[in-house]
């Protein structure tokens, strides 16, 4: 079986090589170990989204049978949105579980993906925190997820508010990704966010 | 009690095991006595059922399916699959076939929602996309929908599904497509791999039973008996090969007064309360639909059962699909508890005193049921040597057993009307309830007093304290158990 899953990566790695997404640098693999078991996706924020001019990596793990089961998917880059973990980049996407189907490929997962940071579903929601923000205040959500992804994943927009509050948490020796976490969770409300962290 | 226990003539204490067990031939006894009754209308708890084993459940099934498929003039393995999707009611299928066959099929999942395309060209190879090899056209194969795949990756796929336990709702490889894979599909896909093939059949039997309204496995342990019954109702269950006593309708241990969603939730809020349980609460739930256990190993919160299919969410075991607007509830509660204003705090305080005077009371009658189980079992030595030592036979300390036997069954009953009163709304039918529970409270203890001091007390006395006791369990039961 794992002979399958080689074959197939393989070929879905020059797949997604020659693809025209590549050619637009919308999405990209590289191979992290020779035996095909593991690699790294890139994919590129998409435009007219809070994401838009981020770069989002992703770790890539290739299960034994696959294709007969799907990857393990999540992201490395830190990223603020309803359907992927603010914590751990763990994702919450159909087709990564019951819905996924032999015949579908890496390339279907990253643009699926890439789909997803262009229309979250909050209504199914990974994180609870960044959902209930998405629901409450749309505005405030687009603005943390800029903010981070400025942050995280090399985006143009510089929030020079946010970074001030942070700097503020950071003075009074909180880490800085906290600080950037208890902000995000309390709509950059630096009285609740320093409560929060003090209590 | 059961129509179909007919062990009575076993019943012989020189062979002691078997009259511990049976709580039941204290009441057949009684009824033989008086006039003929309907047992459908005296006793609260009668339940007509059968103790299947597996080879009698699996021919009663192939029946229907049979039938079924003479019926319609469908084939078997389509038949199966209707009846499968249809909760084994083959009036249903029938009806809705008979209305529309089409929709039916696609409801099912035998065939797609939409009419595939037609393959006008004919070419001899093929590359399959699974496992992207070019092979001979001969070596594919496909589902109604016509996607095609090869030999070798429709075995794979089979064994990778049913390796994770999955059977009956095994569908096609191609993506978004809804059709699920036919019995006799995946067997013969599976030709020569006998324990995978053994492991599918296996799977499949449980899926069939477990749709089945009138099926229920026995919950023993190792038990391989499946109860059948017509009476879909939380009704009082009696395994004959590892006595098990339980809930027809949820398969858990019994718990009349208390009903199925009732006892549940109390279980579940006793687990949660108690440090023991830390280990269930944190890592496994049931399924809110089906009740197999689950055990979360990702960080999404939202969970699908792998046997049912069934959607929930993880913090509050709600549906998924209504839990759009309720999340903020969800979350809200379970992560931020400390967000009470003083007087919800006196109020929490109030509802944990409510709690823990039930909970004590429904623990307390758990222990004692197992106390009484160890005097049970000195009794029992000391009979024996008084038999051994020519005081009468075992013939003449029976009724011992059977007042033990019965005292066990309404101390049963009472341990679980603390959940019951607990979950009540006050008011008169609570005041009501509360006092008939008193009354089988007070007769029980009168009862397990005279068994403890069995040998002293008259014969005559204890059988009548025995009457009392149990009519006053009935009563209780005649007025409040709602099935
Ligand atoms: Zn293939
Ligand atoms: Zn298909
Ligand atoms: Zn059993
Ligand atoms: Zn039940
Ligand atoms: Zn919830
Ligand atoms: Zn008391």
């Amino acid at each position: 079986m794992a002979n399958i899953a080689a074959q197939r990566i393989k070929r879905e790695f020059k797949e997604v090589i020659r693809s025209e997404e590549v050619a637009k640098c919308a999405i990209k693999v590289e191979l992290v170990d020779n035996n095909y078991t593991e690699l790294k996706g890139e994919i590129a924020g998409p435009p007219d989204t809070p994401y838009e001019g981020g770069n989002f990596v992703l770790e890539i793990k290739v299960p034994e049978t696959y294709p007969f089961n799907p990857p393990k998917v999540r992201f490395i880059t830190k990223i603020w949105h309803p359907n992927i973990s603010s914590v751990t980049g763990a994702i919450c996407l159909d087709i990564l579980k019951d819905q996924w189907a032999a015949a579908m490929t890496l390339r279907t997962v990253l643009l699926s993906l890439q789909a997803l940071l262009a229309a979250a579903e909050p209504d199914d929601p990974q994180d609870a925190v960044v959902a209930r923000q998405y629901k409450e205040n749309l505005e405030m959500f687009k603005l943390t997820a800029r903010h981070w992804t400025n942050a995280y994943a090399g985006g143009p927009s510089v929030n020079p508010e946010c970074d001030d509050k942070i700097k503020r948490l950071v003075d009074m020796g909180i880490e800085e990704h906290q600080a950037r976490v208890a902000l995000s969770s309390y709509n950059w409300d630096l009285e609740r966010a320093t409560e929060q962290l003090f209590s | 009690m059961a129509a179909s226990h007919e062990n009575d003539s076993e019943m012989d204490c020189s062979d002691n095991e078997d009259c511990y067990e049976d709580y039941n031939d204290y009441y057949k006894d009684e009824d033989s006595d008086v006039e003929h009754v309907d047992p459908k209308k005296t006793d609260p708890e009668y339940f007509e059922y059968k103790c299947l084993s597996e080879e009698e459940v699996e021919r009663l099934l192939n029946e229907t399916v049979e039938n079924l498929s003479n019926h319609l003039r469908i084939s078997l393995p389509l038949a199966k699959v209707l009846l499968h999707s249809h909760s084994w009611n083959s009036i249903e299928v029938i009806r809705k076939y008979e209305e529309n066959p089409q929709q039916t099929l696609i409801s099912a999942r035998i065939d797609p929602p939409c009419p595939p395309k037609n393959v006008i060209f004919s070419p001899t190879h093929l590359t399959c996309s699974v496992c992207v090899t070019l092979h001979h056209v001969d070596r594919f194969f496909h589902l109604s929908c016509s996607h095609m795949f090869c030999k070798d990756c429709w075995t794979m796929h089979f064994e990778v599904q049913i390796n994770q336990g999955i059977s009956t709702a095994i569908s096609c490889m191609a993506r978004d497509c809804v059709v699920l894979a036919p019995e006799d599909f995946v067997l013969k896909h599976l030709q020569h791999k006998t324990i995978i093939r053994e492991k599918y059949q296996h799977f499949t039997f449980q899926d069939y039973v477990k749709s089945h309204p009138e099926l229920r496995f026995c919950p023993g342990p190792n038990c391989s008996i499946i109860i059948y019954s017509k009476d879909i109702k939380a009704k009082r269950a009696f395994c004959d090969q590892c006595k098990t006593i339980f809930c027809f309708r949820c398969g858990c241990d019994y718990h009349a007064p208390t009903d199925c969603q009732v006892i549940k939730k109390w279980l579940t809020k006793c687990a949660d309360d108690s440090e023991t349980a830390n280990y269930i609460s944190a890592h496994t739930k049931d399924c809110p639909k089906c009740h197999i256990c689950i055990e979360k190993n990702g960080g999404c919160n939202h969970m699908q059962c792998y046997k049912c299919k069934h959607d929930f969410c993880w913090m509050c075991l709600g549906d998924w699909k209504s839990h759009g607007s309720e999340y903020y509830e969800c979350s809200r509660y379970r992560e931020n508890p400390n967000i009470a204003h003083e007087s919800v705090h006196a109020q929490a305080r109030e509802a944990l005193k409510k709690y823990l005077h039930y909970y004590e009371r429904w623990e307390n009658h758990s222990k004692s049921l197992k106390l009484e189980e160890q005097t049970l079992e000195k009794l029992r030595a000391r009979i024996n040597q008084k038999v051994m030592s020519g005081l009468g036979t075992w013939i003449d300390w029976q009724y011992l057993f059977t007042a033990a036997n019965l005292l066990a069954k309404c101390r049963y009953t009472l341990q679980y009307t603390y959940p019951f009163a607990y979950y009540m709304d006050a008011g008169p039918r609570k005041e009501l309830f509360e006092y008939q529970q008193a009354q089988l409270e007070a007769e029980i203890e009168n009862l397990s007093w005279k068994i403890e001091r069995a040998e002293t007390t008259d014969r005559g006395d204890l059988e009548n304290q025995m009457d009392i006791a149990e009519k006053r369990r009935t009563t209780l039961l005649k007025d409040f158990l709602d099935v």
